[in-house]
């Protein structure tokens, strides 16, 4: 075919020539920057408006300059060249206090605000003690039958949650005879204070996911003792927190959910095996170069930018001026969505994508179902919020906009998207390991248990975040379902309302008609929004990573 | 090494004696009163009432949810009331929901879902006969004045003094819907309209119609309807040949943005819309009162209740009312007949 004529054009081809390759290779260029360049002048529009830094003084420009961005770019590039790793350690851990700081301030406003440390404590508790139970039983797995032990575990939770009879007497009209574990804490007379309560649940949780970290590192001994030593700074943060200005509860939060765990990732990858100490180097400038820098602003009295984004937006709800206005009952409600929809949509999706991949017969049916879910992925969140509003709000007499109806409504807008992206991460699982696990005699839910799901945890769990990060943006369904314009405190229940981050910034943008919130409250809201769902892709991100690496 | 462990095990017990021994002695300081407040059990007698925070000494605490939903228009004044009450009640939970009169009383409020439904105009008997048949009973609060404004665009120079009622009726009938300016009068430019207003489930869209054009002609459907004011205010402001109507408050607000338009009834003046005009009554056909329907049920409960009275005792504040939000505040005379039937209403189903 392509044989060269006397005119130096091949046939089929044309005529060559260079242009035309190059010309299509710049189009290519600019179709792949046109959509990230439009979007980043528009976040730059926004977060200009929000954070406004152009209002701060060459004076605190000046003293950050010195005190942060110096000292980063010096021992960034000195770290860099020496040790690569060590530089991307650096970075992480950086990354990694950023993030849980957020996560600790999500989790101290439910402490705060939404769940009283008694009942937290009362149910942490109550899921415990049957918890123990139940492993207990485990281990002697071989002397007991396994109905037996099945009916023992959920014996013990059911008494534990809901004492005798429970809900299944409600229902037949019976008297609570025996009250629940939950409910017999709850009635004590006397209790510690709050922030020994908060240390007992959030540190207690810390401390175990802690020692399990290193016990997994180093070995079980040492794990315990990495366990003991972060439960004791969780409750001595209590104690230190209020003479740096905190109070015992946010100190005891923070500690354990931020700190704790960030400073055992860098003892881990400090002074661990082939550890990294100038990594650690490098992320103690960049933190020390920012806590200086904040010192030396407040000493010499520089004004920083005026954002809008601060505290005072933060931590307060609505109010009629824009100045005034702020992003907490939304924030508050975001998280406990968030929540319920993680708590609904990862149980069923996984177990979708777990069957689908690993039980279901290649048949008809199946195949109409996977067309349906991926077809399912695709249908537009309105039409989700309709569904919710018929289903939950007509259909079940739920009332409207309640934090139930609405996770329940985003869980299974993202549903889909979870079964979708387990299944991958399910199917990325090499049958190798499969077949060497059958090779060994292990049953097929055997081999789910132990080979299948460990290796495609973290691609499960990458895809839920993301999904969830989808859900957080969300607005279409909740206006669906009716979820208010403005509340002015957290739900404290699953059956009171909510609002959320954008539902409030959508509220702001329509109902509140003056120009001040259009340039003030807004942007504010959409920058803290983004921020958030920053946060959370980062996760989705690192994690993907570490899954890639090591698998 | 046994000489080594035996120390210590010696300093372990020590140990473990002294800091027991602090530990216990710690704890006992650090308990407090179990008060039972909100765990999800049954309440719980609250343990003794001698506790020692003296949280809940004084007057009761109240708590609780409130759900209002309703008129866009008086969506601001409810968030500016409730925000007030929030601040000395921070245990009760104010949820505002801005869904239209006529789609709040359908939707929400006679479903049984919300404790309040707003409403820029009385409410209807369909209306009335839909919550009776769910056995909500509303009470009909007076909560303000409003003046409904026409607005048109800063660049529009041709209406001169205002328009008159007749116009008006003339512009937003379905029966002639003029295409053009020039259609309605001659000297005005050709040119077509643009019209924007509140959707047929605002209390802004039935009052416009019923006093503008009144029951036998209808709002003419070709203009573009919106549930959120801040459009009809963008929409306007965007074209120097359109024209909208939507309450005082929002065109308060915006009163760099577009210009309101005097309107004229019958042989009367050109009047303006403003809070003094509204007041005094100059601003016929479209100063109109605004209501807020709290069900009878609802009002037994007592963090309700006293929602209701503080948002009517607050009413005649000018500084709340005119001022922030932009509407006529109640007079004292009207108020006292609320808060009368406020007290009805709490007494009668008792």
């Amino acid at each position: 075919m392509a044989t060269e004529t006397e005119h130096g054009e091949i046939e089929g081809f044309g005529q060559v020539s260079r242009t035309v390759g190059t010309v299509f290779r710049y189009l290519l260029i600019a179709a792949t920057m046109f959509g990230i360049v439009t979007l980043a002048v528009l976040l730059v529009y926004v977060a200009n408006d929000a954070i406004r830094p152009l209002t701060a003084g060459p004076g605190w420009y000046l003293t950050y300059f010195f005190t942060l961005v110096v000292p980063t770019l010096l021992v960034g590039a000195y770290v860099r060249t020496r040790d690569r790793a060590a530089f991307s350690f650096g970075v992480f851990l950086i990354g990694l206090l950023v993030v849980s700081l957020m996560f600790s301030g999500g989790v101290g406003l439910l402490v705060v605000d939404v769940v009283p440390p008694l009942v937290a404590l009362s149910f942490a508790l109550g899921l415990a003690v049957p918890a123990a139970v139940a492993v207990v039983l485990t281990r002697n797995s071989h002397r007991i039958s396994f109905t037996t032990r099945l009916v023992a575990t959920s014996l013990a939770f059911y008494l534990s949650l809901f004492g005798l009879p429970g809900p299944i007497g409600d229902a037949a009209g019976l008297p609570q005879v025996v009250p629940s574990f939950v409910q017999f804490v709850q009635s004590i007379p006397v209790i510690p204070v709050d922030w020994m309560m908060v240390a007992a649940v959030v540190g207690g949780g810390s401390a175990a996911a802690v020692g399990a970290y290193v016990a997994g590192v180093r070995d079980a001994r040492s794990g315990l003792y990495a366990g003991l030593a972060a439960f004791a700074v969780s409750v001595a943060s209590a104690v230190v927190g209020p003479f740096v200005g905190l109070n015992p509860v946010p100190a005891v939060v923070v500690t354990a959910v931020a700190l704790v765990p960030t400073s055992t990732y860098a003892w881990r990858g400090a002074f661990g095996e082939d550890g990294t100490p100038i990594g650690l180097g490098f992320a103690a400038t960049v933190v020390g170069g920012a806590l200086v820098g904040a010192a030396a602003v407040e000493a010499f009295g520089f004004a920083g930018p005026q954002s809008w984004v601060d505290w005072q937006f933060l931590t307060s709800s609505h109010s009629g001026s824009a100045v005034d206005a702020g992003l907490y009952p939304a924030i508050g409600g975001s998280i406990l969505l968030m929540s319920t929809v993680a708590a609904l949509s990862f149980p069923l999706g996984v177990g979708a994508a777990v069957y689908l991949e690993e039980y279901a017969p290649d048949n008809a049916l199946t195949r109409f179902v996977d067309v349906n879910i991926s077809n399912l992925a695709g249908v537009p969140s309105v039409v989700y919020g309709l569904l919710g509003l018929g289903v939950f709000v007509t259909y079940l007499g739920q009332s409207a906009g309640t934090v139930l109806v609405g996770g329940a409504t985003l869980a299974l807008l993202i549903l889909p998207i979870v079964i979708i992206s387990s299944r991958e991460a399910i199917r990325s699982v090499p049958s190798d390991l499969r077949q060497a696990s059958y090779g060994m005699g292990a049953t097929r839910w055997q081999t789910v248990r132990n080979v299948v799901l460990p290796e495609a945890f973290p691609g499960i769990l990458t895809g839920t975040i993301l999904a969830l990060g989808r859900a957080i943006g969300e607005t279409a369904p909740l206006i669906m379902i009716g979820a208010p314009n403005v509340v002015f405190s957290l739900p404290t229940a699953l059956n009171s309302k909510v609002s959320a981050m954008p539902l409030q910034v959508y509220a702001w943008s329509s109902l509140f008609a003056s120009e001040d919130f259009y340039t003030k409250a807004v942007p504010a809201g959409v920058v803290v929004l983004l921020a958030v769902l920053l946060a959370m892709n980062s996760v989705a991100i690192v994690l993907r990573n570490k899954f890639e690496r090591t698998g | 090494m046994t000489r080594q462990s035996k120390r210590s095990s010696v300093s372990r017990r020590k140990f473990l004696l002294a800091s027991g021994g602090l530990g216990v002695a710690g704890l006992a300081g650090c308990t407090q009163q179990n008060t039972g407040g909100d765990s999800t059990a049954e309440p719980t007698s609250g343990g003794d009432e001698s506790g020692s925070d003296g949280t809940d000494s004084g007057s009761q605490a109240l708590s609780g949810d409130i759900a209002i939903a309703g008129s866009s228009t008086v969506f601001p004044l409810a968030t500016a009331m409730s925000q007030r009450f929030q601040e000395t009640h921070s245990d009760v939970n104010v949820s505002l929901q801005s869904t239209g009169s006529g789609g709040g009383f359908a939707n929400y409020f006679c479903t049984g879902q919300t404790d309040f439904n707003n409403a820029s105009r009385p409410i209807q008997p369909e209306e009335e006969d839909q919550c009776s048949g769910n056995d909500v009973e509303p009470v009909e609060l007076k909560v303000a004045t409003d003046a409904l404004t026409v607005i048109v665009n800063n660049d529009n120079d041709w209406i001169g003094e205002g328009l008159t009622v007749e116009e008006l009726k003339q512009i937003w009938s379905a029966d002639s819907s003029p295409e053009t300016w020039a259609d309605i009068n001659s000297e005005w430019p050709d040119e077509p309209f643009e019209l924007y207003g509140p959707s047929d489930a605002s209390g802004t869209y039935d009052y416009f119609h019923e006093a503008i054009l009144g029951e036998e002609t209808s709002h003419r459907q070709d203009y573009s309807p919106t549930e959120q004011d801040r459009t009809i205010i963008q929409g306007v402001t965007g074209s120097k040949y359109a024209m909208g109507y939507l309450g005082f408050a929002y065109y308060s607000e915006n009163q760099d943005s577009v210009q309101a338009v005097s309107v004229k009834d019958g042989e009367g003046d050109y009047v303006e819309p403003s809070l003094e005009t509204a007041l005094s009554g100059d601003y016929t056909p479209l100063s109109r009162p605004l209501f807020t329907y709290p069900k009878v049920s609802a009002l037994q409960e007592a963090h309700i209740e006293a929602f209701t009275r503080f948002w009517i005792e607050n009413a005649t504040s000018r500084e709340i009312v005119a001022e922030e939000v932009g509407y006529v505040p109640l007079s004292e005379d009207e108020q006292q007949a609320m808060l009368t039937r406020i007290d009805d209403a709490v007494d009668g189903s008792n």
